[in-house]
């Protein structure tokens, strides 16, 4: 057999483990989905919590970044050391992100491999199941009914009698709204604020349009996560606050605090300087102290 | 804001070239099936059963989709029977599609004779059907095994359409899926299910005559019947055998990885293949495992038998030939396939992935193929050259 790295250690350790709960849950698939969803969002929490305030970081740090890029137009070496002094890295925010990113397709992988709706989903199962955990095949095949739902089927639970409208997807579409909302960090770049609100509402729509095909089993997925990210946003809430006040950004969440006219404003002048950064430990970008009271007193003074 | 649409368009318009480049038509839910004759081959392969010359692999006719308005559009899986005229082939699943009928085709014409469907809840027929030649026996994705007669039909009027229907003889209601074609012998059917139990019944009146439930996973397979005994493997790594006449364990043989493969019995040695790729051989009386091969990737079809070669299609593009009369393993039963003695030069390389049962005709191995444009190939058993391939390239 071919070795296949993302399928050795992530989607193979994700599938067995999806399956090991939903024998130890009473064969109760979504139960297994909604507490695998929140051990892997613990876990990735502290990763979460780094990506989010670092994305803020970088926000509030966009119009002097745009001032130096105005500077040193040519003298790229000067601007990239500018930059660095400055302590803008602008993957710090995408890479706990990236850490995420595989754990997420491989748990997304793991339910649609465990539903083994089709056969060939099966026989691909079938591949990944460990044979040294002889009670997983025991297991098989996964019970697929919860509540009114065929988890392996596209929701049928219409909404309005005769509107082909499940009531998993247009729970899906308004968390992910909500989560998106929620989750994504305020802007001060007139664009990046556009973009981000255009996200707000197109991500939504696109998993939505999916889900109206995909198994409920995923929706359910979906839901679990969505809701777990709003937890997960409240959770963190008076961390990311802080890290709103410490860099002067919009204190509600997401864009919608963005408003044109405070952005039209705030471009048409003089953009004005972020609140003083945390100091620098050591050679690289400038570290987070958020949980330190001293940091907060440093910015009043 | 204008950078920003740019942006936006250039999103969409890779997403529309993306979703070009997929073109051509989905890969196939169930697995597809092909029976021969001795001038034609039936195969039924994601949306259509054709019906193919095998001189020049012409499409003699084509059920459903795209050829007729009235033919149904659904996907088909699974190995189709001959049964007096008629060519029957079950509903498979596809994509995002369950068809829940089973076919009666007009051999001559690809005209529907009749359809039938079982239960409200009925669902697919992954592997087909089976005949013992009076009746036809359909195992459903809903549990039931439906046993029709074709030369009965009656009048049935579906979504206001009047269509003819065979006449249920009797249904058997496992308690989970039925995956696997039943294998008939001796007026007795054994029934394997995703229940973890395998089932002989009486083919004539459905009775239940003994219950296997010492396996502990779905048994995916249609058994082999050979010699009194009934042989399958299991998705609990086990492979069985029983008696046939009253269901009794006789051996059983721990292997490494589920076996979905239907086993085949040849000069008292049982052969069969697993999910991880291995192709296993066992002693039929004793289970005592003689030699495996590892492919490079799972092995769901029936391994086939011409005199002293069997042949191997894996999921891996690859068919393997292996000459049964100088296999000499090592200590622990493993075989290199570059140090057996081949029947052809090299293993022949399909490209794409199988998963059903090749059939021999004459001098050829047909061989069905899971997904892409060519949908059945044929190669010389002799030295594994390709010959033709359906459909024909334009």
């Amino acid at each position: 057999m071919g070795f296949d790295l993302f399928d050795f250690f992530i989607n193979n350790p994700l599938t067995n483990a999806l399956l090991l709960l939903y024998g130890l849950l009473g064969r109760n698939f979504v139960l297994a989905i909604l507490v695998l969803t929140v051990i892997i969002k613990l876990i990735t929490l502290p990763l979460t919590f780094r990506q989010q305030v670092s994305s803020m970081k970088m926000a509030a740090m966009q119009p002097k970044i745009k001032e130096l890029q105005e500077k040193y137009k040519s003298e790229p070496q000067k601007l990239m050391e500018e930059q660095r002094k400055l302590g803008f890295s602008p993957l710090s925010g995408c890479l706990p992100l990236l850490i995420q990113f595989p754990v997420l397709i491989g748990l997304y992988n793991a339910i649609t491999r465990s539903l083994a709706v089709t056969p060939m989903s099966l026989l691909d199962l079938g591949k990944h199941v460990y044979s040294f955990l002889p009670n997983i095949s025991s297991l098989m095949p996964i019970d697929s009914k919860f509540l009114i739902w065929d988890l392996g089927q596209p929701d049928t639970a219409y909404l309005i009698p005769f509107l082909p409208i499940g009531i998993i997807p247009i729970l899906v579409i308004l968390t992910t709204y909500l989560s998106n909302r929620l989750m994504t960090p305020p802007s001060t770049d007139p664009q990046s604020a556009q973009m981000n609100q255009t996200m707000q509402w197109m991500m939504p729509i696109m998993f939505g349009m999916f889900m109206f095909t995909a198994p409920v089993g995923l929706g359910f997925y979906w839901l679990v996560s969505n809701l777990m990210g709003v937890g997960q946003y409240y959770l963190l809430k008076p961390r990311i606050d802080h890290a709103k006040r410490q860099y002067a950004l919009p204190n509600a969440g997401g864009t919608a605090a963005v408003s044109n006219s405070v952005v039209k404003s705030k471009s048409a002048a003089t953009p004005a300087p972020p609140a003083p950064l945390p100091k620098s430990k050591g050679r690289g970008a400038p570290s987070i102290e958020l949980s330190k009271p001293k940091d907060k007193d440093k910015n009043k003074k | 804001m204008k950078k920003f649409r740019g942006s936006v368009i250039a999103l969409a318009a890779s997403a529309l070239v993306l979703s070009a480049c997929s073109g051509g038509e989905p890969a196939p839910g169930g697995f597809p099936g092909v029976i021969v004759s001795d001038t034609h081959a039936y195969l039924a392969s994601n949306f259509a059963l054709y019906k193919v010359s095998l001189d020049n692999v012409t499409e003699v006719w084509r059920f459903g989709a795209g050829k007729n308005p009235a033919q149904p559009d659904v996907s088909f899986a699974g190995q189709p029977v001959r049964l007096g005229g008629a060519i029957v082939v079950g509903g498979g699943i596809g994509t995002s599609m369950i068809d829940n009928h089973v076919y009666g085709v007009s051999d001559e014409t690809g005209l529907e004779l009749w359809r039938f469907r079982g239960s409200a809840e009925s669902r697919e027929y992954v592997d087909g059907v089976s005949t013992d030649g009076k009746l036809i026996f359909a195992p459903n994705g809903d549990g039931n095994l439906y046993a029709l007669d074709p030369s009965q039909l009656t009048s049935i009027n579906e979504d206001g359409v009047e269509r003819k229907t065979p006449r249920l003889a009797w249904t058997f209601a496992a308690t989970n899926k039925l995956w696997s074609r039943p294998a008939v012998a001796d007026g007795r059917l054994y029934q394997a299910s995703m229940d973890h139990k395998l089932y002989a019944l009486d083919a004539a009146t459905g009775r239940l005559l003994w219950t296997f439930d010492k396996a502990s996973a779905p048994i995916g397979v249609r058994p082999a019947i050979a010699g009194g005994m009934v042989y399958f493997g299991a998705f609990d790594n086990t492979f069985y055998a029983l008696d046939a006449a009253t269901g009794a364990l006789k051996w059983r043989t721990v292997l490494d990885a589920w076996l979905w493969s239907d086993p085949i019995v040849d000069r008292g040695v049982v052969y069969s293949a697993d999910v991880r790729g291995k192709v296993h051989a066992l002693k039929a009386d004793t289970g005592q495992a003689l030699w495996w091969l590892e492919t490079r990737n799972a092995v769901r079809a029936q391994p086939v038998i011409s005199g002293d070669t069997l042949y191997v299609v894996s999921l891996d593009t690859l068919v393997y030939a292996i000459d049964l009369t100088n296999v000499r393993p090592a200590a622990d039963g493993r075989i290199e396939y570059k140090d057996v003695t081949r029947k052809w030069k090299d293993e022949v390389n399909l490209g794409r992935r199988m998963t059903s049962t090749p059939v021999l005709s004459g001098p050829n191995l047909w061989v069905p193929l899971f997904d892409g444009d060519v949908k059945l190939q044929s190669l010389d058993l002799g030295n594994g050259a390709r010959k033709l391939a359906f459909p024909i390239k334009k």
